[in-house]
């Protein structure tokens, strides 16, 4: 009996021909249980119900859908095991520019037409792979990175695995990244480099620098990537990213909302978009995207409760209370009770400003923990804006001292200094830029412990 | 948006993917008839090759081409090539054997190089008189393929250059890998007597 018909496989293809084509080719290579999924949701309910053991997934989808595009948000939300095969099936041979550009990819890709024979063949490899990797995917899952590593740095000396040395070496560098030795990560993405300019190696390399707040370092080295694949979408997003923590929001903005447009569907890319628009000032494409993704984004549990502040605060941008009231208000009380801090302070202070009445007592009693909690840089600028607008000096100023002293600096010194303008201070905002830049002086002089 | 590679792109795709339905209803009969029709299988394709081929030549020959790099296991690039290929030569009476001391992966664009190895297979099963041979070796720091029929050889060297070649020869050049390119060489004369195909990747 062929070793392929206890799999369980799950054929994804929007027109029903090719579906079954696909399922006659697995018939014919010993499959008893093939199931069909006739698009993006429906491929994506499936999985989350049962995860097959092997997918068969066609590069278009429709409804502006790629295969590729439903890859990625199957890894985002940890519905697809390392130990279930995903092969593209694709008539286009652009798709390979793709696999050899991008960081995330199937585990292999076939062009149509193929024979069972090839598929078979195919097939094979990826298993004996993915038995080669089988104990490394499993302390990978568990997060235990001291573990994985030390298998991949067995693996990578092993005659055995030799045949995978670009994959050990691409998952080391992952697994560096994943467990914040950014610096590793690094030298491992500069070590595959050496070998040769892949895409995605030069991408991590950007990604490490970024996670450094090396900022102009990681600028550009994605200038690099995006320059020569521009079919890379998620190197635009990160050198969107990246401008975006320099302070550059209207160019952030305007590479987003161009890969945005080639990528209709992809509400990921859209949230990043609006906070784009945001920083950049552009409040009525904030709030428009931000309403589009809430409404639209049909993937269960993909709408969090940070979506609809984030809704709340472009309509709060562009002053229109009313609405952003009723976004806040409309959060449910089972996901009010699990916000974090960082939700609630935001929450609280679009809320204060949308609705005194409700808002203004609940902003009140966070006021300690805003004074001397760490907070995101979101919910410091919300906290600024309340705080401001209420009169609270001491409040405002804290949050800009603690903007400015931190390392998201860049990223939201326009909108504080605009906000400081907008009640007449923009002289305290520079007396406290004065006070942060003095501070750092006299830090860097110290001599340093122990020297 | 509508570029002509477009244009020619979505064409092509659309033609692939009748094939691809073709291909599978021929896969159904085998099983069902208990036939075998492998021929058929091949001709459908070589069809859909040919019509990858015209547009990966279209591709490449424009200015801007870009070969996708991806680490492929070369031993495994080499048996998906002679399952494309060996039945085929088989039935026109001619064996296809195969060498691969390569245990490495290795940079390279796996589609094309395939496909361009298919060809020189193809093109060597043409004038064989028994024999092709498919070989893989390292040679101080190139990846080399190469295929070697026992027919009467090129007749003239170097051949008279049509697309395929110059598309070859192309693809080979756009291997590039710390300042070293990829290059292409056809000879007479080797361990078989007749052609031989040469493919050096840095």
């Amino acid at each position: 009996m062929s070793q392929y018909a206890k799999k369980r496989f799950l054929v994804i293809d929007d027109q029903p021909q090719a579906r079954d084509a696909l399922r006659t080719i697995a018939q014919t290579i010993g499959a008893f249980a093939v199931e069909f999924a006739t698009n993006y949701q429906d491929a994506i309910y499936r999985i989350r119900n049962n995860v097959p053991d092997i997918i068969l997934c066609d590069y278009v989808l429709g409804e502006g859908r790629s295969g590729q595009q439903l890859l990625e948000e199957l890894r985002r939300f940890n519905l697809l095991a390392d130990e279930s095969i995903f092969m593209m099936v694709t008539g286009e041979q652009s798709y390979e520019q793709v696999v050899s550009a991008v960081e995330l990819v199937p585990d292999d890709y076939i062009i149509k037409p193929f024979s069972p024979d090839k598929l078979v063949l195919r097939l094979d490899r990826i298993m004996a792979k993915k038995e080669f990797f089988k104990e490394y995917y499993q302390e990978k899952r568990k997060k235990e990175y001291a573990a994985a590593l030390a298998i991949l740095e067995a693996q990578r000396n092993s005659e055995a695995g030799r045949p995978y040395r670009f994959e050990i070496l691409r998952q080391r560098a992952e697994v560096l990244l994943n467990s914040g030795d950014s610096e590793g990560a690094e030298q491992a993405y500069r070590g595959i480099l050496e070998n040769y300019e892949f895409p995605w190696a030069r991408a991590g390399v950007a990604r490490s620098l970024h996670r450094q707040n090396k900022l102009s370092e990681a600028r550009s080295e994605i200038d690099r990537v995006v320059a020569s694949t521009p079919h890379f979408f998620d190197a635009a997003d990160l050198k969107a990213n990246i401008c975006m923590a320099q302070g550059e929001h209207a160019e952030a903005q305007q590479i987003l909302d161009d890969v945005a447009k080639k990528t209709p569907r992809n509400y990921q890319r859209k949230r990043l978009l609006a906070e784009a628009a945001t920083l950049n000032g552009d409040t009525e494409t904030a709030c428009a995207i931000m309403a589009d993704v809430v409404a639209n984004d049909t993937m269960p549990g993909a709408v969090t409760p940070e979506d609809r502040l984030a809704l709340a605060r472009s309509q709060v941008d562009a002053n229109d209370l009313i609405s952003a009231e009723k976004s806040l208000v409309g959060l449910k009380e089972s996901e009010m009770q699990n916000l974090d801090l960082d939700a609630q302070a935001s929450y609280a202070a679009l809320l204060a400003i949308s609705s005194p009445g409700r808002g203004k007592p609940r902003f009140a009693g966070l006021r300690p923990a805003m004074m001397s909690a760490q907070l995101a840089t979101n919910s410091r600028l919300d906290i600024l804006r309340s705080a401001l607008a209420l009169g609270d000096h001491e409040l405002a100023d804290h949050q800009a001292k603690a903007l400015l002293e931190g390392e998201e600096a860049k990223r939201s010194f326009g909108a504080m200094r605009k906000q400081y303008a907008l009640h007449g201070r923009e002289q305290d905002f520079r007396n406290i830029q004065k006070r942060v830049a003095l501070k750092r002086i006299h830090h860097d002089e110290a001599p340093k412990p122990g020297a | 948006m509508h570029t002509l590679l477009d244009v020619l792109a979505s064409g092509v795709h659309d033609a692939k993917n009748q094939l691809f339905v073709a291909e599978s209803l021929i896969t159904a009969a085998e099983t069902q008839y208990g036939v075998e029709l492998g021929e058929a299988r091949y001709a459908i394709e070589a069809a859909a090759t040919r019509l990858s081929r015209t547009l990966a030549a279209y591709t490449l020959l424009r200015e801007d081409a870009q070969p996708a790099i991806t680490p492929v296991i070369v031993a495994d690039l080499c048996a998906e090539v002679g399952l494309d290929q060996k039945k085929h030569l088989a039935a026109a009476g001619i064996e296809l054997s195969q060498s691969c001391s390569v245990v490495d992966e290795w940079p390279l664009d796996r589609d094309l190089v395939t496909d361009m190895l298919n060809n020189a297979i193809q093109n060597a099963g043409r004038h064989a008189r028994s024999r092709v041979h498919l070989d893989a070796r390292l040679d101080a720091g190139w990846l080399v393929f190469s295929v070697e029929d026992d027919g009467p050889g090129f007749a003239t060297l170097p051949p008279a250059c049509g697309t395929g070649l110059t598309v070859a020869h192309r693809l080979a050049f756009l291997h590039r890998r710390q300042e070293r390119d990829g290059s292409l060489h056809l000879s007479n004369g080797a361990s078989l007597g007749g052609a031989r195909f040469e493919l050096r990747l840095p």
